[in-house]
């Protein structure tokens, strides 16, 4: 049971993070190119596009995965605390 | 043999249009109405019957899905702020969840996998940050742009990226649902399809994987559902604390 809801669990932080990469990277070119057609400056719109996106990419992803390292910790924070106090309650 | 996306396509049953606009009616609408009153219907059954400090069987079902709502709304929103958006998150999450389930029924069909709807919903999600934002911070609500901690000579590098990062945000938030949901239908349907053309000899093979995808699938419209209304609780929870 346990070793299926961490697959379960898995798949979801690697759809989660995924998504959050390339949809960045891929708005960042989207709003390059969109500079690059009104201003007329190609194609370093679209060079700084990808650049920052990927960036914005990078940074979602860092915080996603810390908020998720951050429960992990939690989780793990309270079963230890439970495990200990039913070690308690037994002795 | 018909293209693994075909069953994804809508065809107006009732031909409808209010003052130019095309409002007819298709196979996802009726999939909506029907997620709506199995929800509503649900809680009303519950409602009606009156609820009881011993509950009964469903009520106590709905009471865990409800508290386990709450907590997430407790603990990512602030437990003074959570109550007020309690309610918006708590009709998204069983909405999604009931549109998600009605699509594991064969020959029903998933409105979760249109990226108009999904679309939809983070647009207004996105919407409603920015009001929460502006309503509570005022001008002061720009300031998310600039993380702290952040040395001067960074700063215009930060805000064009910050504001990348805050704009894909509601896209990979319905870009999220749409896939998962796409994705594991079209596995279904070829898998399916495999199963129907092959002799029974091989066929039973992937018959067996249908079966397996569908017990994914089924996980996965749950996982889904909670982590849309997850990440609108993290977005929420964001413009309300700002850092």
């Amino acid at each position: 049971m346990s070793e299926s809801n961490d697959f379960r669990q898995g798949l979801g932080i690697a759809f989660r993070l995924g998504t959050e990469m390339m949809v960045a990277t891929l708005l960042g070119a989207g709003m390059g190119y969109g500079v690059d057609y009104f201003f007329g400056t190609k194609p370093w719109g679209i060079v700084a596009g990808v650049v920052f996106g990927g960036a914005a990419g990078m940074l979602n992803v860092y915080r996603a995965a810390q908020a998720m390292t951050e429960e992990i910790e939690k989780e793990n924070r309270d079963q230890n605390n439970s495990s200990s106090k039913d070690q308690d309650g037994k002795s | 043999m018909e293209s693994p996306l075909h069953h994804f396509e809508l065809h107006p049953l009732v031909h409808l249009s209010l003052m130019g606009f095309d409002i007819s009616i298709n196979k996802a609408i009726i999939a909506m109405w029907v997620a709506l009153a199995i929800v509503f219907g649900l809680f009303m059954l519950v409602v009606k019957n009156g609820t009881h400090l011993i509950p009964g069987k469903l009520q106590s079902v709905l009471e865990m899905a409800l508290g386990f709502v709450r907590e997430m709304v407790g603990e990512f929103i602030g437990k003074e702020e959570g109550p007020k958006y309690f309610p918006f998150v708590v009709t998204l999450f069983f909405f999604i969840l009931a549109c998600n389930l009605i699509g594991m029924i064969p020959g029903s069909y998933t409105i979760t996998s249109q990226l108009v709807v999904t679309g939809t919903f983070a647009g207004c999600i996105f919407i409603l940050t920015l009001i929460i934002g502006f309503a509570k911070h005022g001008f002061k609500f720009l300031g998310i742009f600039v993380p702290p901690g952040v040395p001067k000579i960074m700063i215009p590098f930060m805000i064009p990226i910050e504001i990348i990062s805050m704009l894909a945000r509601p896209i990979s938030l319905s870009v999220r649902l749409f896939a998962n949901m796409t994705a594991g239908h079209t596995v279904l349907f070829v898998l399916f399809g495999l199963a129907m053309s092959a002799s029974l000899a091989i066929g039973w093979v992937p018959f067996g994987f249908t079966v397996i995808i569908n017990g994914l699938e089924l996980a996965i419209a749950f996982i889904q559902a909670y982590i849309f209304t997850i990440l609108t609780c993290v977005y929420i929870g964001d413009v309300i604390h700002l850092h």
